[in-house]
């Protein structure tokens, strides 16, 4: 057996220590019987495992090791006892472990929340739970407790640590009787708390006054002082349906509160509406019964109650009069008894005189604020409604008239000359600039039926540039809608402006290029043509280059309407090129259109010399010559600049050289 | 590995001292037999040992698996063999000559020297098996288990150690027959 021979070692190694199954056993023995060098490796084997056997049997652990090892382990770790043992047998627990984390992560939470000084307090809510238990057991509490939960909720400061212990050990309601009274106690000893039941017990007193005062919002709170003088008066400003019959009604409620109307004062307006004011007076008591019917008349449109104390002031002319009337008996007595001198006594009738003028005045003062105290004043405003509707209508017609004509003083005067009863030239201006340009401006009023006829001469004196018409419909006596207003139309007023037709801007503006052998000639042909369509050259030039080259400019100008004639036309005088037309679009404005002039500028040349100076072989030629010539001059201007660059460098690179030759010569 | 062997040892590392004793009584000797093997003094492992179920106990929360745990505590064994060996080294190579008189008392008979000569120039792992083997006389299954080996390897490995022991102490073997 090849496997056993080859693995010998192993087999008698497992073979010794008991490890061969049964049939390996068998096998190994039969290849001992047959192998001799196997065989001496068994014996030898096993004399090593004797020899191992005996020597490490010496070296092996003594019987005690264990204990040894368990008492060292013990001595180093020692065991814990009680509580500690109890705790970490708990820890060892899942659930134990996360409620530890959940308690701990929850610590975190608070310690965070009390460092960001947010409210960290599971507490007050519990305490607010223990305050509601008190407030909140009307069954328990009787009448008397109702009146002490103030004082109970002062107190319950003092007592918030053993009722919080109280309602932890046992569930609220039967807690609340008893740390209440306690709390009773405590709010008999204190006097504060006292206090506080008593205010408590008052408050339903104050309530119930002011549910009454609620409840009669009319009626005037009876004045605290009687002898107080106050001044009421109130403005009530309404929108009636019809004045007269509000003046009828506010009359009678006067009567009812016993007050009177002192005056009524009415206005109509140009659309037929009133508007006036009646001023009541009411005795102060009812004044506010009184508005209050008042504004039931009419839609309430503004209202103002002012009360003005004149007391000081009554008093004060009371007390005055009281010393004059003492000064007045003086003088009247001084006057009986007859005595002194004639100049004296005069001097006191005088004096008399002047201190009953004064009684007089102070008595009518008095009498006034009386009656103004007796009597409240009520300024009722009445204005019928839809009183802005407009009576009438006038419409206003505006009318701007631009025009251009050849000679505008002529027709500024032509229009002068239009002016009559009807028609009324408000403003008339002619200016002249430094450049000679005339304008004139015009303004007139003319009689409505006269306008349409006016205008239209106006239109045929010139050729009309703008013409704007703006209609204004005017409300009289109100703002808005009306149906049956009447429409009146006013004068018409017209803005006229005369220009020159020179200033006038084109309407189209054309440019071309014709091309022809013969431009002088074509040029003239061209006004000619132009002349006939019934336009004006405004400018021409003419000029000759060294190559032979005509070129004329000519700027015309012709009304539209003969503009496409004229275009026409110019095509029997060359080849026409490079037509541009710009058309200028006023938007906005009334333009006669076919008048509008339109200009065209066109420019008339001839090609000159068939082979320019600039083509052909010696051109070409000449043109080269230059260019290479140039090329050689740039290419010099290089080399000249790179001399410049390099020189410096080489003549000191050179020089350093030479040197350091010199130096190494000089030394041989 | 039975079912209640695994038990002990999970409730051992969640701190189950009395499971962790029990460990110790039952396998404190394969340990002092790796320590022996790497150190081959008795007093030294001895206290390897017991350093290394120290530290065992208290790092047992590092091991996750129960079943590696007698793995885990021979490692830690025999890393702790190591550190001593390494010192006694360094010790050793400035007092060598004292450390070899005393070390090897005289009362020692001459194939006993050759033997531990011979231990000595085994690999680590021949060592500790041979020792765990005749220290212990373990199955090779539980050596195997122990010092963490495949199925089977402990076959070749005693094999091989109990063969080069046999090569080296020939001379030793020859005499007594």
């Amino acid at each position: 057996m090849a496997t056993i021979h080859n693995e010998i070692e192993n087999w008698l190694a497992a073979d010794l220590h008991g490890e061969l199954s049964e049939s390996e056993q068998s096998a190994l023995h039969a290849h001992l019987v047959d192998c001799a060098a196997c065989r001496k490796a068994h014996h030898e084997t096993k004399t090593m495992n004797k020899i191992l056997e005996e020597t490490l049997a010496h070296e092996k652990p003594d019987p005690a090791f264990e204990r040894r090892m368990l008492a060292g382990f013990r001595n180093r770790i020692p065991q814990r006892t009680g509580v500690s043992k109890v705790l970490a047998n708990l820890m060892r627990l899942r659930a134990t472990q996360i409620t530890a984390v959940a308690a701990v992560l929850l610590g975190l939470v608070q310690i965070g929340r009390m460092l960001t000084s947010e409210n960290a307090a599971p507490l007050p809510s519990h305490e607010n739970y223990v305050r509601e238990g008190f407030v909140a057991q009307p069954p328990q509490a009787g009448a008397t407790r109702a009146d002490q939960s103030t004082s109970l909720a002062k107190s319950d400061e003092l007592t918030r640590g053993r009722s919080q212990d109280l309602t932890l050990n046992e569930p609220p309601p039967p807690a609340a009787p008893a740390s209440r009274s306690e709390l009773d106690k405590e709010a008999a000893a204190r006097p504060m708390g006292l206090a506080a039941a008593k205010v408590a017990a008052a408050t339903p007193q104050n309530l119930s006054r002011a549910e009454q005062a609620e409840a009669k919002p009319g009626e005037t709170p009876a004045p605290a002082q009687a002898n107080r003088k106050l001044i009421r008066n109130a403005t009530v400003q309404l929108e009636i349906v019809s004045f007269d019959d509000a003046v009828q009604k506010i009359t009678a409620l006067a009567n009812e509160e016993r007050g009177y109307v002192a005056t009524t004062s009415s206005e109509k307006q140009a659309n037929g509406k009133l508007r006036g004011t009646v001023i009541v007076k009411v005795l102060p008591e009812n004044l506010d019964r009184f508005l209050q019917k008042v504004r039931g008349l009419g839609e309430l449109k503004n209202q103002t109650l002012g009360t003005e104390d004149v007391t000081k002031a009554y008093l004060d002319t009371d007390a005055r009069l009281k010393n004059a009337r003492v000064m007045e008996q003086r003088l009247v007595d001084m006057l009986k008894t007859k005595t002194g001198k004639v100049s004296d006594l005069l001097q006191v009738e005088k004096e008399l005189g002047r201190v009953r003028e004064d009684i007089e005045k102070m008595q009518g003062e008095l009498k006034y604020w009386d009656s103004q105290v007796q009597f409240a004043t009520v300024t009722v405003s009445l204005a019928e409604k839809e009183m802005e509707e407009p009576a009438a209508f006038l419409i206003k017609e505006r009318s701007q008239l631009a025009l251009y004509a050849p000679d505008v003083e002529k027709i500024y005067n032509d229009i002068k000359a239009l002016a009559s009863q009807k028609v009324q030239v408000t403003n008339a201006q002619l200016n002249r600039d430094y450049s000679g340009r005339v304008s004139a401006t015009m303004s007139m009023l003319i009689a409505p039926e006269e306008s349409g006829a006016v205008i239209t001469r106006v239109k045929s004196l010139g050729r009309v540039e703008n013409f704007q018409t703006q209609t204004e419909r005017i409300a009289q006596g109100g703002s808005g809608m009306s149906e049956n207003a009447k429409t009146k139309r006013d004068k018409v007023e017209l803005n006229i402006t005369i220009s020159r037709e020179e200033q006038e801007q084109a309407f189209q503006q054309t440019s071309l290029r014709i091309r022809t052998s013969s431009v002088d000639e074509k040029a003239k042909d061209l006004r000619a043509v132009a002349e006939k369509q019934g336009g004006r050259v405004r400018s021409s030039t003419f000029s000759r280059d060294p190559n032979g080259r005509e070129l004329a400019n000519v700027w015309l100008r012709v009304p539209m309407k003969n503009y496409p004639t004229l275009m026409q036309s110019l095509d029997s005088l060359g080849k026409v090129e490079n037509v541009t037309v710009q058309r200028q679009d006023r938007t906005g404005t009334q333009i006669d259109e076919a008048n509008a002039p339109a200009d065209i500028s066109i420019q008339v040349y001839s090609q000159g010399n068939i082979v320019s100076h600039e083509s052909g072989l010696l051109a070409t030629l000449r043109r080269t010559l230059a260019q290479s010539a140039g090329a050689i001059m740039w290419s010099l201007r290089m080399i000249g600049v790179a001399i410049a660059f390099l020189a410096p460098w080489v003549i000191a690179i050179v020089g350093v050289i030479w040197i350091t030759q010199r130096v190494v010569r000089a030394k041989r | 590995m039975d079912a209640s062997e695994l038990e002990q040892y999970r409730a051992a590392i969640h701190g189950d001292r009395e499971a962790f004793e029990m460990i110790i009584r039952t396998h404190s000797r394969a340990l002092f037999a790796i320590a022996y093997g790497v150190l081959q003094n008795r007093e030294e492992a001895e206290d390897v040992v017991q350093d290394s179920l120290v530290k065992a106990w208290k790092t047992r929360w590092r091991v996750r698996d129960a079943e590696k745990f007698l793995a885990w505590l021979a490692t830690i064994t025999r890393h702790r063999a190591h550190d001593i060996f390494r010192k006694r080294r360094a010790v050793s190579l400035s007092n060598e000559t004292i450390e070899a008189t005393e070390s090897h008392p005289a009362d020692t008979t001459a194939i006993d020297q050759q033997l531990h000569s011979a231990l000595a120039a085994l690999p680590e792992v021949h060592r500790t098996a041979l020792i765990l083997r005749y220290f212990e006389e373990m199955d090779y299954r539980t050596i195997e288990n122990t010092l963490g080996l495949t199925n089977g390897a402990l076959r070749g490995i005693l094999g091989r150690a109990l063969a080069s022991m046999r090569k080296q102490l020939r001379p030793a073997l020859a005499s007594p027959d």
